[in-house]
């Protein structure tokens, strides 16, 4: 008897060691249910179609189950059905970039498994009868980047950009009639999976299902690429990751270095590239007035110097497409109507001494604000520089930015804009402007509008007060006073041993 | 075994120190300003002296093994090492005072400041001593119609709050990080389990600019949400607040 049960509990454990086909089959669709009706219907949907109450506030849209099609998936381009682990691993680390959550810190795998049992139910899928062919992976070197890189520009680059950033030169949209943006690969934590070789690899040879995003490995293609080809495209992605675009947490301040002579005013200016870059989560208007729900911008970069006269301020954002009123070319891509690409920077008139400061939000009767704005002006005009100064919201008023020594100048290049506005660091209206002070740290915020993406007035991105520092030239002293320190202790520490031995020797 | 006077009195002041800095980090959640610190630790470094050298005794005890450090031969090596070690770490402090210091301010703020005694919204006036949640009665009464209101306050948060506060109100909402301070947790036994629904109910409805001072307004990202919502559409995204993380309101019977 104790032999028997002892036999049957080493062959159930054979059976579990098994591999499984299908993971799913661990999953309790049942239980799945339970958890899909507490967590997920608010954007997937009662009955899964992708259109709880948040599906019309979000993009990119969430996934509508009932179509069957899984974006990100390890099964051939001509395999409908994803792997359970594709679902599985979608579930559990999210979507970056889009309103997905991970969700592997509040549900258990097994949870996890029975919502993939659950989902599968909506579009009935079978399990997937091929796997997607990895090859050999060829391992990342110069060559093998360079290789890629011609393949890409014919390839990727009508959608992706010459530089990679996602530049438009036409208007994508997926099966569902909504807006794409093709994925900008100099920032990879903007990857709905990840920019790790082997991901690439596998959404080239798959595409992105119910997106404009094609298969490569397609024999029926013009376009397929050999599984060699694929791999060097892969590692030429990988090469395009930009890391003074990486928003980081403890980035909270734009350092101005005091240079002499002459500040950089043009944005080209290769000595931008000397000063230290801050960059900083853009985040739509969700707070005041009317809302805007669906960016396609989604960071900005600054740098800045000053001399004795002037600040001169960097800001650089991707931006997917120039945008002009009157520009056929950007009608043709513009979701409706055409406004100007714009950007603007706001600072306290007056630097808080303590730690009060301005509303965000445009300031308050207590805390006046200054904006410099700046937009790319209707096409074939001259680009539009604006001084305004508010109070709140809907409080602004536009004063002469000439007078004030504000000027702004613009330059698109390949998927990026870069604005450089300058300003004598004191003006001759001490109560309405800003007048910068050499290392006092000052707030900033900064916003943008896409005019092809129909932002314009309060529908735009924004950040929060960060600050602004004019950098104090560190002066010798520094050094030398640490110096004279430890050497007057050494002195002390030789005068005591003296007298210790006097004490002594008498 | 008794430890020597002056390794005690070291003791106490390390002690002291990295209770500052746990307190700080770990309780307030916050860095301790290094201007406050060093302002605290001199009134211990100063409190320890006097006690342990209150008596001449303990003062001998004290000052016994620097002297011999000094004067006794067999100590040489430690003498040596102690002589280059102290000057260096003066050199040292110095040198990171007069460093100019490019981090930013630290901003200290109160999470949950007092309410008022009462607010205006909705075109009338509330006591925020009394204010109860008119919908909370049904979870008793009429679990099918609590469910239903549940589900509807529900819809509200998806359509406007789960951007920062999080689609699992975990506080992690895609554009959390774009905002300083970062928006509540929900899910965190430190937040709504601690509060009233009035207390709610005065947060969401005035937002970021209805808290007072010591709670820095100007900074808080929060709507100002009787600008969009209706009254009943707060007191319902209050009942799924506290329906989705399993919480319960404090109550005044508790309080
Ligand atoms: C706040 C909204 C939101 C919630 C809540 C949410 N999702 Fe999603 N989900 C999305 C969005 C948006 C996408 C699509 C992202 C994209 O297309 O880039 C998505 C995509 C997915 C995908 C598709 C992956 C793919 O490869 O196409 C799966 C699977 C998924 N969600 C499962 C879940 C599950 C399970 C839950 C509940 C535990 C859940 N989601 C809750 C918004 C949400
Ligand atoms: C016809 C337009 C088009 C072409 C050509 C194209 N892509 Fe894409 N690509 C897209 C779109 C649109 C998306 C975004 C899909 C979405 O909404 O998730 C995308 C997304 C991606 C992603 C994002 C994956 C992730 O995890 O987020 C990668 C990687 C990618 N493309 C690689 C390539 C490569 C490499 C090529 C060339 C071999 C290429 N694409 C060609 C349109 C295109």
């Amino acid at each position: 008897m104790k032999m028997r049960t002892k036999l049957v509990s080493m062959l159930s454990i054979a059976v579990f060691a098994a591999p499984l086909t299908s993971y799913s089959a661990q999953g309790n669709a049942e239980n799945g249910k339970k958890i899909y009706d507490k967590r997920c219907v608010w954007c997937h949907g009662e009955e899964g179609a992708g259109d709880g109450p948040a599906a019309e506030r979000v993009n990119p849209a969430p996934r509508d189950f009932t179509s069957g099609m899984y974006k990100i998936k390890t099964t051939p381009f001509d395999e409908v059905s994803p792997k359970d682990e594709d679902i599985f691993r979608m579930i559990s680390d999210g979507m970056p970039d889009s309103s997905m959550p991970p969700w592997k810190d509040m549900l258990s795998e097994q949870e996890r498994w029975d919502l993939v049992a659950y989902l599968k139910k909506f579009a009935g899928l079978e399990n997937p009868k091929k796997e997607l062919d990895f090859s050999k992976q060829v391992k990342t070197s110069a060559e093998s980047i360079e290789r890629g890189k011609k393949l890409f520009l014919d390839r990727c680059a009508e959608c992706h950009g010459e530089t990679g950033k996602g530049v438009s030169i036409k208007k994508l949209k997926d099966d569902l009639g909504f807006r794409t943006w093709p994925r900008n690969f100099t920032k990879p934590w903007t990857f709905r999976a990840s920019n790790d070789p082997k991901d690439i690899f596998a959404r080239m040879s798959v595409g992105i299902p119910g997106t404009q995003m094609p298969s490569f490995a397609d024999p029926s293609s013009k376009k397929k690429l050999s599984d060699e080809e694929r791999w060097d495209v892969a590692n030429y992605v990988v090469s395009l990751a930009d890391s003074t675009k990486e928003v980081r947490a403890e980035n909270t301040v734009v350092k101005a270095s005091r240079i002499e002579g002459e500040l950089p005013s043009e944005p080209g200016d290769p000595k931008w590239m000397e000063a230290e870059p801050s960059t900083f989560l853009l985040v739509p208007q969700i707070i005041g007035q009317e809302r805007f729900f669906t960016p396609s911008n989604n960071s900005i970069t600054s740098r800045a110097y000053y001399n004795d006269k002037d600040i001169s301020i960097l800001i650089e954002w991707d931006d997917r497409t120039a945008s002009a009123p009157g520009d056929p070319k950007a009608a043709e891509i513009a979701e409706g109507e055409v406004s100007a690409d714009a950007v603007a920077v706001q600072f306290p008139v007056t630097i808080p001494l303590e730690m009060e400061k301005p509303y965000f939000g445009h300031g308050d009767a207590a805390w006046p604000i200054n904006i410099w704005y700046w937009n790319t002006g209707e096409a074939g005009a001259s680009q539009v520089t604006k001084l305004l100064n508010a109070t709140g919201f809907a409080k602004k008023d536009e004063r002469d930015a000439a007078k004030a020594g504000l000027v702004t100048k613009g330059v698109y290049d390949k998927g990026t804009w870069r604005v450089v506005m300058k300003r004598p660091l004191v003006t001759g209206e001490k109560d309405k402007d800003i007048q910068f002070v050499e290392g006092r740290f000052t707030p900033i915020a900064f916003a943008a509008w896409d005019g092809t993406n129909g932002e314009k007035g309060s529908k735009h991105t924004m950040t929060t007060w960060y600050w602004i520092l004019l950098k104090p030239k560190v002066g010798m002293s520094v050094y030398f006073i640490p110096l004279i320190v430890a050497g007057l202790v050494v002195g002390a520490e030789l005068l005591w041993l003296a007298s210790a031995r006097k004490k002594k020797s008498s | 075994m008794k430890l020597p006077k002056l390794l005690q009195a070291v003791l106490v002041v390390v002690a002291v120190y990295i209770a500052f800095k746990l307190v700080f980090s770990v309780g307030l959640q916050q860095p301790i300003p290094s201007s406050l610190l060093t302002m605290y630790m001199f009134f211990v470094v100063v409190a320890t002296l006097l006690v342990t050298t209150a008596t001449e005794e303990s003062a001998k005890e004290m000052s016994g093994p620097i002297k011999a450090l000094v004067e006794d031969p067999s100590k040489k090596t430690i003498r040596n090492i102690v002589f280059v070690l102290v000057p260096l770490l003066a050199g040292w402090m110095t040198y990171s005072n007069l460093r100019p210091s490019f981090e930013a301010p630290v901003e200290l703020r109160t999470i949950h400041p007092a309410p008022p005694g009462s607010m205006k919204a909705f075109g009338k006036s509330y006591d925020l001593a009394k204010l109860e949640n008119p919908f909370r009665k049904y979870q008793k009464e009429d679990p099918e119609k609590f469910k239903a209101l549940v589900k509807e306050g529900g819809a509200v948060y998806y359509k406007n709050c789960h951007y920062c506060h999080g689609d699992k109100l975990d506080g992690q909402g895609q554009y959390a990080q774009g905002f300083n301070p970062l928006p509540l947790n929900f899910q965190d036994i430190g937040t709504i389990a601690q509060l009233q629904e009035s207390f709610l109910f005065w947060r969401i409805a005035t937002g970021g600019p209805g808290l007072p001072k010591e709670a820095t307004p100007w900074l808080s990202a929060m709507p100002v949400w009787k600008d969009f919502l209706t009254e009943d559409e707060i007191w319902k995204v209050i009942l799924f607040l506290y329906d989705y993380t399993g919480q319960a309101p404090r109550s005044w019977a508790a309080h």
